[in-house]
């Protein structure tokens, strides 16, 4: 091919690469449209909020780092972060260890009509919105009418009053979030024990390992990046909890159950505090980034990489 | 490290753009003045309520009855399912801040100092002079009581007009007729019985017929104020500058309601309580509240099964107030046509239709609370709602309202839920209400 060919070509060729350019910009265009106006852009608004004092209602001042300087001097915010990663823990130990074992005994129904009413039993919860699931919470644990209490009465039970004591009432809300998301975690568990190689727990049996050495040597390595993947995923989700704890206890008994995000709405939005509301939030960005980093560091520790 | 430094120094650029963009801003309302008279005639309205489904139904129909006499006029109306005012005011700030365009907000006590406060409304005194003898005839329809609180609670940072009062609610017991007479319980005739009197009907209603007195709630407005002002306590003082959370009355008050529950006459609190079924099932012989249980006594066919009566007292009569007022933006565009609906919303016939199709509030017009608009299809001794703006305390609500709100009821909750003594509670809750006051 001669270069004046390649000349001749050139203007027609730089079309079609921009043209493809172009049809290539257009099909991501939704995606980078609602990624700017939903996550680009508050995030920066954010970050810019957070140096103001803005009541909403009158023109926002320019205050400098006063609002992060707040942050450390909040007397309440050490008790909302504690109850913040009281959950945040309890909700990835009990979702990942529950979910797991339903995991398990799902795939290992003999019976695969069983199988199928299993997974959707465990699942369905998850379906419901977190506003149904508060009000039915609420319903049952109610100390006077609920149905817990009723049964536990006919046993000569006396329980606490799950939702208006402080000490039982963020145990209460973990509880009920792991009835609902568990089935979440169930699914990623059962996708996860369904990529193990069947060859290998074979060869392990063929072997003379126990069930257990299987679960413990073959199954749980394998199943680590699932395990990773679901103790990120409930990590953020757990840290970012709100509707069940606005319906339900508002926060309280005694402010026992109010968590970050909870305490970044009141600020916000009760308070009319926006510019600390956005220092808090940037608060919740970092430690979610941090803990997730970490995670990341700690995954060649643990996560079998294959 | 050169091309880091320039994206940082663009992220930076970008983060002070919108800082400058922010600091620029104002809120709908907010800034200096603004907006324009426009015709008293014709003109596009945006109001906004507080109001769930129900209260929108005859919200809505009361618009149509507007726009029959101002065809002209075109009424937005927004309303704002929030369930308390606290939340409302906080939805109204945050549309006002996203630079939506509201001509007038209706507010209620909670809300009405923090947005007198914060200069984003007109200055109503012109539009009042320009139609004298209408509002003259309002003002001297309305209880003296409603009139002053207005004044005293509701004006703007100079002293100035900016609220219009509308209808009201106090607070009252709903008496279950059926459950009282089933119990041999005398229903007190002319509207008043003493906190002994209550126990004692409780005591009896429980043991003869298993049902619960009362319900046993922290609601600021339903169940708070009602035990303290009818023991001459309240929140605040009377200027809502100091908290008075703490004292001996106070105290004695949440001891009550706790007593309520340890003696089994209200449902232990820390679930969700269903007040309306009970109240049809027999299971329970009271329901507290101001207007509003009308809708539910309708629904549930106990008019002639209910007789309202006032609160309980221990040293006087008692009862919170809250009141609605209407209000012209600033920025609003159509400041006379705004004005054309609010001289509706003061008229009798506006004042006489709301109430009949189902109002939940108590009409501002004492003729028209007297009248058969308001008492009938409703339970016998309705018009003691209207009675008690002679001896209520308007709710305390000052500027961090909502703050101030969830201190209370915690600290009310965890008394009558028996998770703490009353008078350390209400101290620690005085402690940050003291704080919050101070900010």
């Amino acid at each position: 091919m001669s270069s004046d060919t390649i000349t001749a070509r050139r203007p027609g060729a730089l079309l079609q690469r921009r043209r493809a350019e172009a049809a290539g910009w257009l099909f991501v265009s939704p995606a980078v449209l609602l990624f700017l106006v939903f996550v680009a852009g508050p995030f920066v608004f954010a970050i810019a909020l957070a140096f103001l004092e803005w009541d909403l209602l009158t023109p926002p001042e320019f205050v400098g780092l006063a609002n992060f300087e707040q942050l450390f001097t909040d007397p309440e915010l050490p008790q909302v972060l504690w109850n913040t990663f009281v959950f945040a823990f309890a909700s990835i130990v009990t979702h990942l260890v529950l979910g797991l074992l339903l995991a398990l005994a799902v795939n290992n129904l003999i019976s695969r009509s069983i199988g199928y009413f299993a997974r959707v039993a465990i699942f369905f919860p998850f379906l419901i919105s977190w506003a149904a699931v508060s009000l039915l919470w609420k319903y049952v644990l109610d100390p006077t009418f609920g149905y817990v209490g009723q049964y536990a009465a006919m046993l000569g039970i006396e329980l606490p009053n799950f939702l208006a004591d402080p000490a039982w009432a963020l145990p209460s809300i973990i509880v009920i979030d792991l009835w609902h998301t568990v089935g979440f975690t169930f699914i990623i568990m059962l996708a996860g024990l369904q990529t193990v190689p069947s060859e290998l727990v074979e060869a392990a049996r063929t072997d003379g390992a126990t069930g257990r050495q299987i679960f413990w040597n073959v199954t749980l390595p394998l199943m680590s990046p699932t395990l990773f993947f679901a103790t990120i995923i409930t990590f953020i989700g757990a840290f970012q909890i709100f509707d069940p704890i606005q319906i339900i206890t508002k926060g309280g008994p005694q402010g026992s159950t109010t968590t970050i995000i909870m305490y970044l709405y009141e600020k916000g939005f009760q308070a009319f505090d926006m510019g600390y509301a956005a220092a808090v939030a940037l608060l919740v960005f970092v430690i979610i980034m941090g803990v997730t980093l970490l995670q990341f560091i700690g995954r060649r520790r643990w996560v079998h990489e294959s | 490290m050169h091309k880091r430094m320039k994206g940082l120094a663009k992220a930076a650029a970008v983060i002070a753009a919108a800082a400058l963009l922010m600091t620029g801003c104002t809120a709908g309302g907010g800034g200096g003045g603004g907006g324009a008279e426009g015709s008293p005639d014709s003109g596009d309205l945006s109001f906004v309520y507080m109001g769930d489904a129900d209260q929108q139904k005859a919200f809505n129909a009361l618009f149509a009855e507007f726009n029959k006499e101002y065809p002209d006029i075109k009424l937005k109306a927004v309303g704002i399912p929030s369930g308390n005012w606290a939340t409302f005011s906080t939805t109204v700030a945050t549309r006002l801040a996203g630079g939506q365009k509201i001509d007038i907000i209706q507010v209620a006590t909670e809300g009405q100092r923090l947005f007198a406060s914060k200069g984003i409304l007109t200055d109503l005194a012109p539009y009042i002079e320009q139609d004298q003898e209408v509002v003259d005839d309002y003002w001297a329809d309305l209880s003296p009581n409603l009139v002053k609180f207005n004044e005293e609670y509701a004006s703007g940072p100079d002293g100035e007009t900016v609220f219009i009062p509308g209808g009201f609610n106090t607070m009252a017991m709903y008496l279950n007729k059926s459950v009282f007479e089933k119990a041999g319980v005398p229903i007190p005739e002319d509207g008043n019985w003493t906190w002994d009197e209550f126990v004692a009907a409780g005591k009896q209603i429980k043991e003869k017929t298993g049902a619960y007195l009362t319900g046993a709630g922290s609601g600021y407005f339903v169940d708070v104020m009602p035990w303290l002002t009818t023991n001459s306590a309240s929140t605040f003082n009377q200027d809502w500058s100091e908290p008075t959370y703490n004292t001996p009355e106070a105290v004695e008050s949440a001891e009550f309601a706790r007593s309520l529950v340890e003696m089994g006459l209200a449902p232990k609190p820390g679930g969700q309580f269903d007040g309306n079924t009970a109240f049809k099932q027999g299971k329970l012989a009271t329901l507290n509240g101001g207007r509003w249980p009308v809708l539910g006594v309708r629904d549930m066919d106990m008019v002639d099964q209910t007789v309202v009566v006032n609160w309980p007292t221990n040293t006087q009569n008692g009862s919170p107030v809250g009141w609605d007022a209407w209000n012209i933006t600033k920025n609003s565009e159509n400041k006379q046509a705004a004005w054309t609906f609010i001289k509706f919303l003061m008229s009798k016939e506006a004042g006489e239709y709301f109430a009949t199709i189902g109002g939940t509030i108590v009409p501002a017009r004492e003729s028209v609370a007297n009248s058969e608009a308001f008492t009938g299809n409703a339970p016998e001794g309705t018009v003691r709602l209207s009675e008690a703006m002679g001896w209520a305390t308007p709710i305390p609500s000052i500027d961090q309202g909502a703050e101030a709100q969830k201190v209370i009821e915690e600290a009310w909750g965890t008394i009558v839920a028996g998770q703490g003594e009353a008078q350390p509670t209400l101290d620690a809750a005085q402690d940050k209400l003291e704080s919050l006051v101070s900010e």
